[in-house]
């Protein structure tokens, strides 16, 4: 880590050399290219509709109209859907926070059999993506009367959520150090009130990396949402983004608001928690 | 008396774990472990999802699978984006982290510009490229006076390198993230020493970099290759699977068949073919790169 930061102090004084630059050069080209569709995106979505088929698609919009966004909230129903998917996504990640939380503590404490099976058996779903196994996963909440519920989507997010979320947990157990827990109980405290007076505490950043990484997958699901709402009231913001897509492939103006309405409150979440998202993102990758 | 004492100790304690353990351990196997086995047994019978009759018809499910053209494609189609997107993302991710670490200037304003795409739902992704290249990039050629082809999902020989384009520009930021994090935890002095020993750039990279990113590597690998044998959403609102079925894949395949073809025992079949070869694939790759994760 120190030899680390030496070298990245050096690079910040070091003059440009010709490799150095051209990377540089290289690496703007790329940027460009990853912002360009960005700012497509913004920029129709501030255009009136005159413009969209008289003007230049890379000219920039003549006034800021959001007329745009006013008609995607109509379109979208946003009161309803933006509420319906934030519900979705705070209470599945609470409760997943909760349960993986405990499951991994437990997984990583309790030497027994049953507890090392836990660990391969909860890997597997890493392994087979939701995605893979949909059919029956739709089978079963039509066969127990789970989907067009509230009850049924948050608890499918959370089946399918909770193997990665037991896995990246595990990971960070070893940041626990053992002792404390141990004076814990010896102070009379039970494996239960161990966990939540000493362990969860030093959980933490862990428990932030899971909130985020969890939170923008399920704010962006559309194959389970598809599934299992088809209900009006019930349905979320990618589902109804889908029909406004299909219904509006001429208007793209009104589509391209709903575009920036849905991404900007991950991207929020994203740009002022970056640091723990990259922690979760980067568990396992690094070699000790 | 003492020995009893602490088992008593123990017994409780890891009935107090197993509590824990348990509501996930329930809610994982309803909603993930039923659903799999589900799949396997209504593969073996002809159900259309309303009947109440399910006739067991033994593997004629798979049998018939085997002589589905459409199946095939659809396997096809996935294959060839899965190996394309696997090549490619880890190249050009493995590169862009190594040039952000090359000491260029604004490392963390590259590192988000690249890494915002893959914030955005696929859903979102599929339809901005159907529209930069049917409406947004056509434009070039009138600004540059040229005639290049834009209209990649038009046609069935150009809609995989449109769904590719797609496709990484969606998650390149993503595992190069992965990439740079494993770059920076090598230490410096590693570098030094090989740097004494007269190794040059290309022969450091090759056995110092490249041997301490194994992990890095492991999950990148492992991560695209599942992430793009399940493609459906980037399909959904970009290509619908066509021009005529030439981007249909596996779960966009399964999902017309069994729920809009009504043949759940069918669909149940396909979906057992696409776990296999999740974990078959999961498994050859875990083992093979942690082979080489241990000798270096």
């Amino acid at each position: 880590m120190l030899g680390r930061k030496k070298k990245e102090d050096m690079a910040s004084v070091q003059p440009y050399t010709k490799g150095t630059l051209a990377v540089q050069a290289v690496m703007t080209v790329a940027a460009v290219f990853f912002i360009a569709p960005l700012f497509i995106i913004l920029n129709y979505s501030l255009k009136g509709k005159k413009e969209l088929y008289l003007s230049s698609p890379l000219s920039l919009p003549e006034s800021f109209n959001l007329e745009n966004y006013v008609k995607a909230y109509k379109k979208l129903d946003l009161a309803t859907t933006f509420t319906n998917t934030l519900v979705y996504t705070v209470v599945s990640v609470l409760i997943l926070a909760i349960l993986c939380g405990t499951t991994a503590w437990a997984i990583a404490r309790c030497k027994r059999k049953f507890f090392k099976f836990c660990y391969v058996y909860f890997i597997v779903g890493i392994l087979i993506p939701y995605q893979a196994l949909f059919l029956p996963i739709y089978m079963i909440g039509y066969r127990m009367n789970m989907t067009n519920t509230r009850f049924g989507i948050i608890f499918m997010y959370v089946a399918t959520g909770i193997s990665f979320g037991v896995f990246l947990m595990n990971s960070f157990m070893s940041t626990v150090p053992l002792e404390l827990e141990e004076s814990a109980r010896i102070d009379g405290c039970s494996v239960f009130k161990t966990y939540f007076k000493v362990v969860l505490p030093l959980l933490k950043p862990a428990m932030a990396t899971l909130v985020i990484m969890q939170s923008f997958q399920i704010w962006n699901d559309y194959l389970l949402a598809s599934l299992y709402v088809s209900k009006k009231q019930l349905k979320t913001l990618t589902v109804a983004i889908h029909s406004l897509f299909s219904a509006q492939s001429s208007d793209y103006t009104t589509a391209m608001a709903a575009i920036v309405i849905s991404v900007l409150p991950i991207a929020v979440l994203f740009l002022s928690l970056q640091k723990y998202f990259i922690k979760g993102m980067t568990v396992g990758a690094v070699k000790g | 008396m003492k020995p009893k004492k602490i088992s008593y100790m123990e017994r409780r304690m890891s009935r107090q774990y197993l509590l824990l353990v348990l509501p996930g351990f329930i809610i994982f196997t309803i909603g993930l472990i039923v659903p799999l086995f589900m799949a396997v047994r209504y593969s073996f019978t002809d159900w259309d999802g309303m009947s109440a009759e399910k006739i067991f018809v033994g593997i004629q499910n798979y049998i018939d699978l085997f002589h589905d053209s459409e199946f095939r494609d659809a396997w096809w189609f996935t294959l060839k984006f899965t190996i394309g997107n696997t090549i490619i993302q880890n190249v050009v991710a493995l590169l862009f982290a190594v040039a952000l670490d090359s000491g260029i200037k604004a490392q963390k304003i590259y590192r988000t510009i690249f890494f915002i795409p893959c914030l955005i739902s696929a859903l979102v992704v599929g339809f901005v490229w159907l529209k930069m290249f049917s409406n947004v990039l056509p434009a070039i050629n009138d600004f540059l006076g040229t005639s290049i082809n834009f209209l990649l999902f038009g046609k069935k020989e150009t809609v995989l390198s449109g769904l590719l384009i797609a496709n990484n520009w969606q998650w390149i930021g993503y595992w190069m993230l992965i990439y740079l994090a494993g770059l920076q935890s090598v230490p410096a002095e590693l570098y030094e020493a090989a740097k004494i020993d007269g190794a040059g750039p290309v022969k450091r990279f090759i056995n110092v970099t490249i041997p301490m990113l194994a992990p890095a590597i492991t999950i990148c690998v492992v991560g695209i290759t599942t992430g793009s044998l399940k493609v459906y959403d980037l399909l959904v609102s970009s290509t619908k699977g066509g021009p005529g079925r030439a981007s249909t894949s596996m779960i966009y395949q399964t999902y017309t068949t069994a729920i809009n073809g009504r043949k759940y025992g069918y669909g149940c079949a396909m979906s057992v073919t696409l776990v296999l070869v999740l974990l078959l694939v999961a498994l050859i790759q875990v083992k093979g790169l942690k082979k080489r994760e241990v000798q270096a």
